[in-house]
């Protein structure tokens, strides 16, 4: 799964580029009120945070929180309330394949093809047919559905779906990829192989992603960083950096000592984990 | 040589099912054969008369015009209002299901259109338009509402998550329309047809009997009770309903065909 060699990721527009490393996007006291006649609700308050190039942050909290309300707001999907958001120096005021975004629900066209699921994005950005083709394939492979290119949406599993989804995404080269509890539909060993593909598209590319789930444990084994979210109005916790090379060992002392301590700090907020 | 009936075996679930519905008709003729003796009354003819019946409507048509021409005045007129019911319904439904101002606008016209039954159009049409585009006109009010109101709720059942992955790959207002909500209206919309077909060839039987110089079959059956043939009478019932059947099991196929093809099952 997820084999096949990946070239270094360009950003197709931008005239500034970035280096795997530096600072790339960034995040400045984003809030979201939700207005409902006359009561209010204060979704997210003062969100911040910087992230780099390449990095992986996963972003983790008690069961509607508004961990997604933030991912549909760098998606472009969500106007912010107050605060700004900017990826590679673009403000995120509307949606676009710069930010890729996989979703639970997989969200493909059950009425394209495999391959013609993956190309839509470049069908709608007016990329010739041939040249299509050819970087659909070329994604296709890397998430390890070559056998599967023309095949309905119906005919796949779960996980062959996600792939579906992720390729979709990383097709357009977008600056960042949006993953909105990606591997929540999908059983327990699915989850695994899609995280240890997840890893392998990390090692070959700088590709930046921040990463919803409610899954501490997932968390821990592929982040770079973990956002720690309080519940409503969701304020940052608390922000762990995990240096730890991957693959990660789900056994090692220091995994479950951390898994135990974002655990605990989660249960304070009153809400159970998995 | 033996049979034994193999409930996983796709031919021996076929062949039970036709076993099945020719023994339910045969029930059926039986039944009638029973009522035509008991009522002994010329307006219920025997089965065996009406095959008669049928069979010289088939050879030498009625009235010095042949079977086919009567039947294919009728599908001609069915076909007219489906096709002038399908440019127009589609592309409104389409529309009417993007735009909330303009669905808000339409709305209420359609509500107080819709309840009229199709029939109610028939005199209408047929004495105050004309002859020829009366009954063509009932068929397409028949076939029109139900198809409309397919589409419109096809466009509003659509999947958010379908839109906001297309957004983010990039879609503009037109590529919504064009890649994402009218593909997946088309199943919806191949019910309403499936539904509008079989509220539309009711109403063409019925609108040609309005219609005292026409050619259809509705016009066919109506004269012939007038005369009281009431054999020939039957013998158009049953072809009426082979056409109805004929019509709803084509929209059927076409629906699950399509339904398949657009990856919903």
């Amino acid at each position: 799964m997820f084999d096949g060699s990946n070239k270094e990721q360009t950003s197709d527009k931008g005239s500034v580029s970035y280096a795997e490393g530096e600072d790339f996007i960034h995040i400045e006291n984003l809030s979201k009120i939700y207005k409902r006649d006359d009561s209010e609700t204060v979704a997210i308050e003062d969100f911040s945070i910087n992230i780099k190039k390449g990095e992986l942050i996963s972003i983790v909290g008690p069961s509607g929180c508004g961990k997604t309300t933030i991912l549909r707001m760098i998606a472009g999907l969500l106007e912010p309330t107050s605060g700004t958001i900017t990826v590679a120096g673009h403000p995120c005021d509307k949606p676009g394949p710069d930010r890729g975004m996989v979703f639970q629900d997989f969200a493909l066209m059950p009425w394209r093809s495999v391959i013609k699921n993956v190309e839509l994005g470049m069908e709608m950005a007016g990329v010739p047919k041939e040249e299509r083709r050819k970087r659909a394939e070329e994604y296709i492979s890397i998430v390890g559905l070559e056998k599967f290119k023309d095949a309905r949406i119906n005919e796949l599993s779960g996980g062959m779906k996600q792939r579906v989804g992720i390729a979709r995404a990383l097709v357009n080269h977008p600056d960042v990829l949006l993953m909105d509890e990606p591997f929540g539909a999908l059983d327990a060993q699915t989850r695994n192989l899609m995280q240890a593909g997840l890893i392998k598209i990390l090692d070959k590319t700088d590709q930046t992603i921040i990463f919803i789930t409610h899954s501490v444990d997932e968390a821990v084994y592929l982040s770079d960083r973990i956002v720690v979210l309080t519940k409503r109005p969701a304020k940052i916790k608390e922000i762990i950096e995990i240096p730890w090379p991957r693959p990660r060992d789900r056994a090692s002392p220091d995994f479950t000592a951390l898994r135990k301590h974002i655990l605990d700090e989660l249960e304070k907020e009153n809400v159970l984990d998995d | 040589m033996s049979f034994k009936y193999d409930k996983n075996n796709k031919y021996h679930r076929l062949g039970k099912n036709a076993l099945i519905v020719v023994v339910s008709l045969t029930v059926f003729v039986l039944a009638w054969w029973v009522v035509s003796i008991l009522a002994h009354s010329t307006v219920i003819p025997t089965p065996i008369k009406t095959f008669d019946a049928l069979i010289s409507f088939l050879q030498d048509g009625y009235l010095g015009i042949s079977a086919g021409r009567y039947i294919s005045a009728s599908l001609t007129l069915f076909l007219k209002g489906f096709l002038l019911a399908f440019v127009l319904a589609v592309p409104l439904g389409l529309i009417l299901g993007f735009s909330k101002s303009l669905n808000t606008f339409v709305t209420p016209i359609i509500e107080v259109l819709r309840p009229i039954a199709p029939m109610a159009w028939a005199p209408v049409f047929i004495y105050g338009i004309s002859y020829d585009t009366g009954p063509m006109l009932v068929v397409f009010i028949g076939i029109f509402f139900p198809l409309l109101t397919n589409v419109i709720f096809g466009v509003k059942k659509i999947d958010p998550s379908l839109v906001d992955a297309a957004l983010t790959l990039g879609a503009s207002k037109f590529h919504l329309f064009t890649k994402v909500m009218a593909p997946s209206a088309i199943p919806y919309i191949m019910n309403g047809i499936k539904v509008g077909l079989g509220v539309g060839w009711m109403c063409i039987v019925a609108a040609e009997m309005y219609n005292p110089r026409g050619f259809g079959v509705g016009y066919c059956i109506s004269d012939m009770c007038f005369n009281g043939l009431w054999p020939s009478t039957f013998a158009m019932l049953i072809i009426i309903a082979a056409l109805g059947i004929l019509t709803t099991s084509l929209a059927e196929y076409l629906q699950k065909y399509v339904s398949k093809r657009m990856g919903v099952e």
